[in-house]
C-alpha cells in the first residue's frame, strides 16, 4: 500500500521533483495535504484523499443550473466556485430562444471547464462532444478526490464498468457521475462506484469489483430479466 | 477605496527603507517615538491620563465605585480594563460593541497591570466576601497613528498613579491614594520577515499586522506576551525581541516616572 | 475549591503527574458526518469538538478576499462546560482567543489557493479544564487535515506554567487558577519536527531564562502530542484502506 502522509511531512531534498500535492520551501518538497505519497525516480506527488474540487481547465464537470441570466446559466459544480456557462458556449441556443427555454433552474449539464480567471472565476462550454443536457439517467455524487480511481489507470476502471454493466458512464473531476441505461444495471454501477470510493486506496480493487459486478449480475439472472 | 490604495503606496515605501535598514521616520529599529504624557485632565474621572505617542493620542479615565469581588477572592479589589476604539480615531474604526482588536488590546493591558500587581488589591478590600474597591480603567482612542497598545498602557498606568479612591463620596472614610506598586511597560514591534520595528507607525503597520507585545515590569521580569497577527516566529527572533523589549521598557519608565505627576507622594 | 499549600510534593504534581508529563489525551477523526472535516479530543478533562466547514463561498460577499480564502475561527464554550453555568454566545476571553487561534492557522493555511472563499473552523467545547484553547487548537489541526485543506504544516498546542517556581507541562485546573505564570504556545510541525511559533501567550511573572526553559519544556510535549495527533490520522485511514 502507498505510504500515507500528512501536511508538513518532508519527502523529498529535491525542488525539481515538486509535484502536485506538494510545496517547496528552502531546498526541500513537503506534503501540503493528507494524501498518499506517490514517487517517482524525477517526480514526487500526493495523491488526495479527502479535498473539495477546485476547477482546472480542461477538466469536464457535471453542475446544476442555479441562477439564469439573459446571456448564461451559473452553475452549482460541487465546488466552492461556481461556474458560469454563456448562451453563446451552449449549442442549443438559438436566436430568439431565451436562455430560460434552453436550461432552466435545477437542470443538470455535462460540460467543461474553457477558461479560469485570476479569482478563479470559471466558464465553461458545452461544445464539446462529451457535453450534452441531462435529460434522462441518473448523477451518482462521490468524494471528488476518488473520481481518479473511478476512471482508473488509462481508463481501466471505467471501461470495466462500461463493458460489463453496458452502461453510458461519464464521470466529472467535480465528484458527479451521469450513468445511463438499463435501471438495474444502473444500479448495480452505482453501487460499485461506492465500493470504488470506500476503498480507493486499496490493492486489487480492480479484480474486486469485478468480482463485484460479476455477482450481482447472476443475481440479476437469477431472478430473471 | 482610498485607504487600501495608499495603504499599497506606504508598505512599498516602508519595504523599500526597510531594506536599506532605516525607518521611514528616520527612527532606530528600537527607537519609540516622542512620549507626551498630561495627567488629571478629565477631573470628573478619578485619575485620567492623556498620551501622545509620536501622532497617536488616547486618553485614559479611572473610575471607581464599591462593588462585589469575585467569589474566589473574596478579600481583594478589582480591575476592569475597557477600550472603546471610537470611529474618530480612525477611519477603519466602526461604530458598535468593542470588536476582536479592542478586546484584545483591553486584555492586554489588564496582564500587564495584574501580572505585575501594579495596584495592591488587597488594599481595595472594604468588607471581606461582601464589598471591594471596583477600579475601571477606561481606555478612550482619539488618534490611530500606530501602537494604540503601548499609548494606552502607559495612559492606564499614568491614571492610575494620580487616582485618588473617592471613599468619603460613598462614606466609606477619608479619601486615599491608590497604591501603586509597580510601573508595567509594554513594548509592542512589528514584526517583517525576520526583523521587528519598536513602536510602529500606523504607516508602518501597512506591511502587515503583525505584532508581538512584551510587558516588563520594573524588575526586568516578563509580565505578559502576546503574540498578534498571521506569521511564524522563529525562537530566535523571539529571544532578541525580549532582549530590546526588557532594554527598550526601561527608558520609557524612566520618561513615565518623569512626566507623570503622581497625585499624591 | 482553594488554593492548594503547596503544588510539587516529592517531585510530583497534585494529579501524581511529573512536572515534564502530559495529561491523557484522547483523538479521534472524523467524528462529525456533516462537516468537511473534523475531529473529536480529551486532553485532561478538557472535551472538545472541532469541525471545518471549506473551502466554501464566502458570505456575505463583501467578506471575501479576492486573493484568498478568508479564514475563521470561533472558540466557544458550552454553557455546561465549566462549574457554574457560563451564559451562552462569545464573551471576552473567547473573543480573544478565537482571535489569536485564527492568527496561527491563518499562518500556516496556504490561503492564496482559494481565493473567494471562506474556510470555518468551529470549536465547542463541551467541558473545560486549564488548557482548554491548546486542546481547540489540536482539534482544529487535525480536522483541517482530515478536511484536506493544504497546509504548511501540522499546529500543535500545549501550555506551560510555573508553580512553586517550578515549570509544568499542561497545567491542570489548580495550577492554571493558582499559578505563578501560564503560557499557551503553539508551533507548525514540519518535516517531523518543530519548525517554529504560531501562537505565544503569556501571563504572571517571568524571567527571560524561565521563559527560554518553558518553551524547551513545550516543545517536548509539543513533540508527544504531534506524535498522537497524526496516529490518529493514519489510524482512520489505513482502517479505510484494510477493508
Amino acid at each position: 500500500m502507498r505510504k500515507i502522509v500528512l501536511p508538513g511531512d518532508l519527502i523529498s531534498n529535491n525542488p525539481k521533483a515538486a509535484g502536485y500535492g506538494t510545496y517547496v520551501e528552502g531546498e526541500k518538497v513537503y506534503a501540503k495535504i493528507l494524501g498518499l505519497l506517490d514517487e517517482t525516480e524525477n517526480s514526487v506527488k500526493v495523491i488526495p484523499l479527502k479535498g473539495k474540487y477546485v476547477p482546472s481547465i480542461g477538466d469536464t464537470v457535471i453542475g446544476i443550473v442555479k441562477e439564469v441570466t439573459a446571456n448564461g446559466w451559473n452553475l452549482d459544480i460541487n465546488s466552492p466556485y461556481q461556474a458560469f456557462l454563456p448562451l453563446t458556449e451552449n449549442p442549443e441556443a438559438k436566436p430568439g430562444k431565451k436562455s430560460n427555454e434552453i436550461l432552466d433552474l435545477g437542470d443538470a449539464v455535462i460540460a467543461k471547464v474553457v477558461n479560469i480567471d485570476p479569482r478563479m472565476r470559471v466558464t465553461l462550454t458545452m461544445k464539446d462532444k462529451i457535453c450534452r443536457a441531462i435529460r434522462f439517467g441518473r448523477i451518482v455524487a462521490i468524494n471528488p478526490a476518488r473520481i481518479p480511481r473511478v476512471i482508473g489507470k488509462k481508463g481501466s476502471m471505467i471501461k470495466l464498468l462500461k463493458s460489463e454493466l453496458d452502461v453510458q458512464i461519464v464521470a466529472g473531476q467535480n465528484g458527479l457521475i451521469w450513468l445511463n441505461g438499463d435501471r438495474r444495471k444502473i444500479s448495480i454501477a452505482e453501487e460499485a462506484i461506492y465500493l470504488i470510493e470506500e476503498e480507493a486506496h486499496t490493492e486489487g480493487l480492480t479484480d474486486r469489483v469485478a468480482e463485484f459486478i460479476r455477482r450481482r449480475k447472476e443475481c440479476l439472472d437469477q431472478k430473471g430479466s | 477605496m482610498t485607504e487600501d490604495i495608499l495603504s499599497e503606496i506606504k508598505k512599498d515605501y516602508v519595504l523599500s527603507k526597510l531594506r536599506d535598514g532605516e525607518r521611514i521616520d528616520g527612527r532606530k529599529f528600537d527607537e519609540f517615538r516622542k512620549l507626551e504624557i498630561k495627567t488629571g485632565i478629565i477631573s470628573k474621572a478619578e485619575g485620567s491620563a492623556y498620551v501622545k505617542l509620536g501622532n497617536t493620542q488616547v486618553v485614559v479615565g479611572v473610575k471607581m465605585q464599591p462593588g462585589e469581588p469575585f467569589p474566589d477572592v473574596p478579600d481583594r479589589g478589582v480591575i476592569i480594563v475597557n477600550a472603546e476604539l471610537v470611529p474618530l480615531a480612525s477611519p477603519t474604526f466602526e461604530p458598535g460593541p468593542p470588536d476582536e482588536n479592542s478586546i484584545e488590546l483591553a486584555r492586554v493591558i489588564d496582564r500587564g497591570i495584574r501580572e505585575s500587581e501594579a495596584v495592591d488589591l488587597s488594599k481595595l478590600c472594604i468588607e471581606v466576601g461582601k464589598k471591594v474597591w471596583l477600579t475601571f480603567i477606561d481606555i478612550h482612542a482619539l488618534d490611530d497613528d500606530g501602537n494604540l497598545l503601548d499609548a494606552s498602557a502607559i495612559a492606564s498606568i499614568c491614571a492610575l498613579m494620580n487616582t485618588i479612591v473617592p471613599a468619603s463620596r460613598f462614606g466609606l472614610g477619608e479619601d486615599f491614594c491608590l497604591p501603586v506598586n509597580d510601573i508595567p511597560v509594554s513594548v509592542t514591534s512589528l514584526i517583517i520577515g525576520n526583523k521587528f520595528l519598536v513602536d510602529p507607525t500606523r504607516d508602518e503597520m501597512s506591511v502587515g499586522e503583525r505584532t508581538i507585545t512584551i510587558t516588563v515590569d520594573r524588575n526586568d521580569n516578563i509580565v505578559a506576551i502576546q503574540k498578534s497577527g498571521d506569521y511564524l516566529l522563529s525562537e530566535s527572533l523571539l529571544e532578541e525581541i525580549m532582549d530590546t523589549s526588557i532594554r527598550v521598557s526601561k527608558k520609557i519608565r524612566e520618561e513615565i516616572l518623569r512626566q507623570c505627576s503622581k497625585a499624591c507622594q | 475549591m482553594p488554593r492548594p499549600e503547596r503544588f510539587i510534593i516529592d517531585g510530583k504534581r497534585l494529579d501524581g503527574r511529573a512536572p515534564d508529563q502530559l495529561r491523557p489525551i484522547k483523538i479521534e477523526v472524523d467524528y462529525l458526518k456533516r462537516a468537511d472535516g473534523s475531529c473529536y479530543l480529551e486532553m485532561g478533562k478538557n472535551r472538545v469538538v472541532a469541525a471545518v466547514y471549506g473551502p466554501r463561498e464566502a458570505h456575505p460577499r463583501h467578506i471575501q478576499d479576492p486573493t484568498k480564502a478568508v479564514i475563521r475561527y470561533r472558540y466557544n464554550m458550552a454553557s455546561f462546560s465549566v462549574e457554574e453555568r457560563k451564559r451562552p454566545g462569545p464573551d471576552r476571553r473567547s473573543i480573544e482567543i478565537s482571535k489569536v487561534s485564527k492568527e496561527a492557522f491563518e499562518a500556516v493555511i496556504m490561503k492564496e489557493l482559494f481565493p473567494r472563499s471562506a474556510i470555518d473552523i468551529f470549536v465547542e467545547v463541551l467541558q473545560a479544564d486549564a488548557g482548554s484553547r491548546t486542546a481547540c487548537i489540536n482539534a482544529a489541526s487535525v480536522a483541517l487535515v482530515d478536511a484536506g485543506i493544504p497546509m504548511k504544516g501540522i499546529l500543535t498546542s500545549v501550555a506551560v506554567a510555573k508553580v512553586d517556581g517550578v515549570l509544568v507541562l499542561d497545567p491542570m485546573k489548580e495550577e492554571d487558577n493558582y499559578g505563578e505564570a501560564d503560557m499557551p504556545i503553539a508551533f507548525l510541525m514540519r518535516g517531523g519536527k518543530i519548525d517554529s511559533i504560531a501562537l505565544l501567550q503569556m501571563d504572571g511573572r517571568m524571567t527571560r531564562e524561565e521563559i527560554r526553559e518553558a518553551i524547551k519544556l513545550a516543545k517536548k510535549g509539543a513533540m508527544e502530542i504531534y506524535q498522537m495527533q497524526r496516529e490518529a490520522i493514519m489510524k482512520k485511514f489505513v482502517q479505510e484502506g484494510e477493508e
